[in-house]
């Protein structure tokens, strides 16, 4: 049982170590000139306007939570999708009921005006 | 076909979960009184619908589902809890003049939820229904969206009950790793040739994650706040059927799965449940709002449950049982005549209560009784099912957990009669009148406090249905 999990534990170790090593060798090799130009934030390549701790609308996180609903629903129709030809009516019934949940979560948020931009 | 015939309670809960919240979507915003009385319609049509599924007893799904007397019993007392939460909510929700259709469709939910736990044969169909029941518990709980202390009650119940939800985790995927399986009956077996020390470290975790969830002391800091905050209808069902299904797959899990560890796990609960018992009954007494009263009051019933999970018998197991029925009824009573009256005065604090029985005898008569049956008072529904708890550890031997146990008992009935007192003692204001009640109200106050009677006179009937589950239940 342990010995099963010591390959994981290398592996993991190994993951950790990696990038400090890479990240310790272009500390180590490249060089150094340092101008207040360079130190200064850098944001797209443009100057930084104003304070970052500003407020976000919270209908971002409102389009993410319907946006992973529906990601998860990929993720089990693609599956069905590709052994469609074995499976049942009853799978069929099935997938139908639950895309048909989905739409009602769709229809409650697009009426609740989850979906609109103000 | 079978597999859906069996599973038909669950199927008809969702369905009338899932329609509820489609017929709040078509109806106007000013017509939607009729989703309340079709909530509790739909309930009592399911409640009908388990009578027929009483002395099924099946496995499921290769052991992830089971449908046995045990879960049938849990269900029914989720079903009798939401069908009178229901009932308490109409006018409440009303009130609040928002998004009923949602109200009742997520206390549907909720039920689901519990309804899962309380089969689940498998540690991630259990862990399944207790996210179902939570979730839809913390957007409950900050229903009044307008109400600072229920959105800080709604913030406290998703952290605390994330973390809670994340230390049983912890404890399941320990077990999980030292058995080699999720099902609930192959971990006993797996676990009869040795026991690993991380076996008990699993059990450990998952015990203080159900601690959180049945609010034992010392995980019980959540539960006041949160009580206080939240809307007094989810207050009332959050402490009755949540804390019934947290017990139903506790129980499910530590003796059906964990019989093997049991003279370990048997000190832990046997000390939690003296701490609870003893702290939710000393902190009850200085208590103002009459909602932290009923939430101390009901960890310290928490407390009172754990006694039967210490007695690890058939008896502790039926005892159980009956505490938490008539618990549904008792509590739920005292919740109802707070909802109505937190309707008509707007106000939770005790010294308001005064002189209520002038102003309605049936309040207070109703809060009389019920606070009576959780002191345990005979002879009402309460003291009988205190006796069997405490028949059931004494039987075994623990002697100083009953006298603890009976000690705390006394000291409940000064707080609770400190209410009593306020009511048919105190004068009334003297611009008040007398309380109106709907006739739903009524009827649901009416039937608590027949119930809690009844049963206290006459027990025998629930005592032998109790007794015979338990015994089908319990393997030994």
């Amino acid at each position: 049982m342990l010995q099963n999990y010591a390959g994981v534990g290398v592996f993991f170790l190994i993951a950790a170590i990696f990038p400090l090593i890479l990240l310790a060798t272009a500390w180590l090799v490249r060089p150094k000139r340092p101008s207040p130009e360079k130190l200064s934030t850098y944001e797209c390549g443009l100057e930084t306007q104003g304070p970052t701790w500003v407020q976000f609308k919270i209908s971002y996180f409102l389009y993410a939570l319907i946006f992973v609903i529906f990601d998860v629903e990929t993720v089990f129709l693609y599956p069905w999708a590709v052994k469609f030809q074995a499976l049942t009516l009853f799978a069929f019934v099935e997938m139908i009921i639950f895309i048909g949940i989905l739409v009602i979560g769709l229809w409650y948020a697009w009426k609740e005006g989850a979906l609109e931009w103000l | 076909m079978e597999l859906v015939m069996s599973l038909s309670i669950e199927i008809l809960t969702a369905i009338l979960a899932t329609g509820l919240l489609i017929i709040g979507l078509v109806t106007p915003k000013d017509q939607r009184r009729g989703i309340g009385y079709l909530t509790t319609a739909g309930l009592l049509g399911i409640l009908g619908a388990t009578l027929f599924m009483n002395n099924v007893d099946k496995t499921l799904l290769d052991g992830m589902y089971i449908i046995d007397p045990y879960s049938t019993f849990f269900k029914q007392l989720f079903l009798l809890a939401a069908i009178l939460v229901s009932v308490g909510s109409y006018d409440y929700i009303r009130r609040l003049g928002y998004n009923q259709g949602e109200y009742f469709s997520l206390l549907v939910y909720a039920t689901l939820g519990m309804m899962i736990l309380a089969s689940a044969g498998d540690l991630i169909t259990l862990y399944l229904g207790l996210e179902l029941m939570t979730i839809t518990f913390f957007i409950l709980t900050a229903y009044r969206k307008k109400d600072a202390k229920s959105s800080e009650a709604g913030i406290k119940y998703v952290i605390l009950g994330a973390m809670s939800s994340a230390v049983l985790l912890y404890g399941l995927s320990l077990i999980y790793g030292a058995t080699g399986t999720t099902v609930i009956k192959d971990i006993a077996a797996a676990l009869q040739q040795d026991i690993q020390p991380i076996m008990l470290l699993g059990t450990i975790f998952v015990l203080v994650g159900f601690g959180f969830k049945i609010s034992a002391v010392p995980f019980h800091m959540w539960s006041p706040d949160i009580y206080e905050g939240a809307p007094t209808p989810v207050t009332g069902f959050l402490a009755v059927a949540s804390k019934a299904a947290g017990f139903a797959a506790m129980i499910r899990l530590f003796i059906i799965a964990l019989p093997a560890l049991q003279s370990y796990w048997v000190v832990i609960v046997m000390v939690l449940a003296a701490f609870t018992v003893l702290f939710g009954n000393f902190v009850a007494i200085p208590q103002t709002n009459i909602k932290r009263l009923l939430a101390y009051s009901s960890i310290a019933q928490a407390g009172y449950l754990l006694f039967g999970l210490v007695a690890y018998s058939a008896l502790g197991v039926a005892a159980i049982l009956f505490h938490s029925i008539l618990y549904v009824f008792a509590n739920l009573g005292a919740f109802i005549v707070v909802i109505a009256f937190g309707n008509h005065t707007g106000s939770d604090e005790i010294k308001d209560y005064s002189g209520l029985a002038r102003r309605s005898p049936l309040m207070a008569a109703v809060m009389l009784l019920s606070l009576l049956s959780l002191a345990g008072i005979p002879p009402l529904a309460g003291f009988v099912s205190k006796f069997y708890l405490f028949t059931s550890i004494i039987d075994k031997g623990y002697f100083w957990l009953a006298f603890v146990g009976i000690g705390m008992s006394m000291v409940s009935v000064y707080y609770y009669l400190v209410v009593v007192k306020v009511m048919y003692m105190g004068e009334p204001p003297e611009d008040s009148e007398p309380i109106k009640l709907p006739v739903s109200i009524q009827a649901a106050l009416y039937v608590t406090m027949f119930i809690t009677v009844f049963f206290g006179i006459y027990p025998s009937p629930l005592t032998n249905v109790a007794l015979s589950v338990a015994k089908a239940f319990f393997p030994f």
